[in-house]
């Protein structure tokens, strides 16, 4: 026992003595430095011809806006195939958690990628790995979720505008003193808290009184069981601030005890909300979050492998691109929304995907 | 009644049997051959140093998990440890270089307490493992949000840092695994080893013959909270920073990993070595799936398939012998 002990002994002083020898990984054992976001193909090297090929990392599936975020990067991808400028669109898309998405990246980079699209699953739990990417000279793109890493460039919308947005609505209608229940997504997610922080200000400052805050999973299902337990706990409620992916729900709810008409909801720019908001004559708003955001970025990432780089004017600190919100859905111009989107299922999510030459404008 | 025999029969045979012990090892050959034949780059440095990287939290989980399995017990909650582990040493930390020292300790301090919680509600209180450590895996995860509600904070440069290097053009990681084998040569000269290995073989002859079965088994936990308590400091190194929501699947990877590895579930029969080797095939199954084309939605589903692959080999190489 005391012999193996010091055997080992030995032996980690030998690695530690070996330390003088230590190198950072790196492809060529080289370390190159973090690209940042307006030198991306720059530094010395030509910008290359392609065919290039992008992977696609989401960590969350099973809800229609993923679904739907996955087909609009897939269409949006399809003409740059033909051309012969994108070789291969590889995709890892499945439910996860950061360390299956730290993985899913590590795939990506062995793969030999040369962009990668993230629907992130945390703000920083993958600067990590996102470092690797950049070492590598990997474009990295955050969709639907802003990260803090600074190799990697954000383009989506400004989340807390977003909730902001539906809440200032929310409080103007109950009006001060009135009584809100909240339906928010997964608390400590990022995307949730950013929201949140948004929405509470917005609606305290119209000093509405917040009776109490649940988590509906933005899942319908959940929303709709946790608005009837609010409804039963609750008798004095004037209106609900919820999310998207849950207002459908949580109008269900409310459809069923026959208050539809009583409590204002706020609503979500989806076939399915907008459906029963005509059918029930409904008061509401809805604001887009656009899955599209995904294919934005893509058209991002074809332009930059080919060399171009963000206009500085197009970017916020050095690494966000924010797309611009829709127009407010609201009593009125809904009938003029929902004309164009009423064939649609009801699991469309209301979209908005800057085209190639929109792009092309915000590039260099 | 003879259905309830042989139903019986088949679940002490499920339970009992095990892979050979050379098992995981050729398993571990097939899935690097086939890894090297999908991917002209997999011996690159950075292939090799990133792939290891993957395996660390999973390996020292697995062999935490294998030691209370061995031991006749169960850790579900051993995933949910690593996560409070981490979200620990990286709040003590608070990214200064100077504390990483500190934050090894609060780790491992961290898992240990937990792996004594369920020692002494399995050993001392007698609950069933399964149950008890399902219900100990949401305290853990309640504690876990509650010491980092929102997911943040950096992880000193230099453990993110040493994590990527490489020593005498050697990963890092691969260092570490190597770590962790050796750790177990030196772990399983130990007369609580030897306690363990007769406890969970057999828990009345192993009382019979002294062993002090019910602080074995307790100790059975704290061991493997102080592994669980390494892989949420090699999490931390593989994000960066703090996040509560992380490790929840590890628990049923470490149990996977742990019957691939040859390791009878029933107790007593194994080495951790082997579920060294389990958590190595298990996450390069997972990439193999990826690089074949496996579309990501059937993954959970093929990997499932895998692991149930290993139990049904297992089962017929025990049916031969008898």
């Amino acid at each position: 026992m005391r012999r193996k002990f010091g055997t080992v002994l030995a032996a980690l002083t030998a690695v530690t003595l070996g330390l003088a020898a230590c190198s950072t990984v790196g492809e060529d054992g080289e370390t190159t430095e973090p690209t940042g976001t307006s030198s991306a193909t720059e530094g010395g090297e030509e910008p290359a011809a392609g065919p290039f090929t992008i992977g696609v990392s989401n960590g969350f599936v099973g809800s229609e806006y993923r679904t739907q975020m996955i087909q609009d990067i897939e269409e949006a991808a399809a003409p740059y195939q033909e051309e012969g400028l994108l070789e291969d669109l590889v995709l890892e898309n499945a439910d996860t958690d950061v360390n299956g998405q730290i993985q899913q990246v590590r795939n990506l980079i062995n793969s030999g990628v040369d962009a990668i699209i993230i629907n992130p699953n945390s703000g920083t739990a993958l600067d990590a790995v996102f470092q690797e990417a950049a070492d590598q000279d990997i474009l990295v793109f955050a969709i639907d979720q802003a990260v803090e890493s600074e190799s990697v460039i954000n383009v989506g919308i400004d989340q807390a505008a977003w909730a902001r947005t539906s809440a200032e609505w929310l409080a103007e209608q109950v009006g001060e003193g009135g009584n809100v229940v909240v339906v928010n997504g997964i608390s400590g997610h990022p995307a949730n808290e950013a929201r949140w922080n948004a929405a509470k200000e917005a609606l305290e400052a119209g000093g509405v009184n917040i009776l109490t805050t649940v988590d509906g999973g933005w899942d319908q299902t959940t929303g709709q069981q946790q608005m009837t337990t609010l409804l039963s706990t609750y008798p004095e409620i004037d209106g609900v601030w919820t999310q998207d992916g849950m207002a459908q729900g949580v109008l269900q709810a409310l459809i069923e005890a026959g208050k539809q008409n009583d409590v204002i909801v706020s609503g979500e720019a989806r076939g399915g909300f907008m459906r029963l908001w005509e059918e029930h004559g409904l008061d509401s708003v809805a604001v887009v979050n656009p899955p599209g955001t995904g294919a934005t970025a893509l058209h991002f990432a074809m332009g930059m492998l080919q060399g171009q780089t963000i206009k500085d004017d197009a970017l916020t600190d050095g690494h966000n691109v924010v797309l611009e919100l829709e127009p407010t859905i609201t009593n009125e111009n809904f009938d003029e929304v929902w004309a164009e989107h009423k064939d649609k299922p009801d699991t469309y999510v209301l979209d908005s995907i800057l085209s190639k030459d929109e792009v092309g404008q915000m590039l260099e | 009644m003879t259905v309830r025999t042989d139903a019986g029969d088949a679940l002490r045979r499920l339970t009992t049997t095990h892979l050979p012990s050379w098992m995981p090892w050729l398993l571990l050959l097939v899935a690097v051959a086939l890894s090297a034949t999908l991917r002209d780059n997999f011996f690159s440095q950075y292939s090799i140093s990133s792939t290891f990287a993957t395996f660390v939290p999973l390996v020292l989980v697995a062999v935490g998990q294998a030691i209370v399995i061995i031991g006749g017990g169960l850790d579900l909650s051993i995933g949910a440890v690593a996560a409070l582990s981490s979200v620990v040493a990286i709040t003590v930390m608070g990214g200064d270089d100077g504390r990483v020292l500190l934050g090894v300790l609060a780790a491992l301090a961290t898992g240990m307490a937990c792996g004594a919680v369920n020692g002494l509600i399995v050993a001392g209180l007698r609950l069933q493992p399964l149950i008890t450590t399902f219900a100990t895996a949401s305290v853990f995860g309640g504690v876990t949000l509650w010491v980092l509600p929102t997911p943040g904070g950096r992880v000193p440069g230099m453990i993110t840092g040493t994590f990527r290097l490489a020593i005498v053009g050697i990963p890092v990681t691969v260092w570490l695994v190597l770590l962790v084998a050796a750790a177990w040569f030196l772990l399983k000269r130990t007369r609580l080893m030897r306690h363990i290995y007769a406890m969970g073989g057999d828990p009345a002859a192993a009382y019979a013959s002294l062993v002090p079965v019910r602080r074995s088994q307790a100790l059975s936990y704290v061991l493997a909270g102080a592994f669980a308590g390494l892989a949420g400091l090699a999490i931390l190194a593989n994000s960066g920073s703090g996040d509560p929501f992380i490790g929840g699947a590890m628990a049923l990877d470490s149990v996977a990993a742990v019957v691939i590895g040859g390791i009878a579930l029933r107790g007593g029969i194994g080495s951790p070595l082997g579920a060294i080797g389990g958590a190595m095939v298990l996450s390069l199954a997972s990439s193999i799936l990826f690089f074949v084309g496996v579309p990501s939605t059937y993954r959970p589903l093929a990997e499932g398939l895998v692991v149930i692959a290993a139990l049904a080999l297992s089962a017929l190489s025990d049916r031969r012998k008898t």
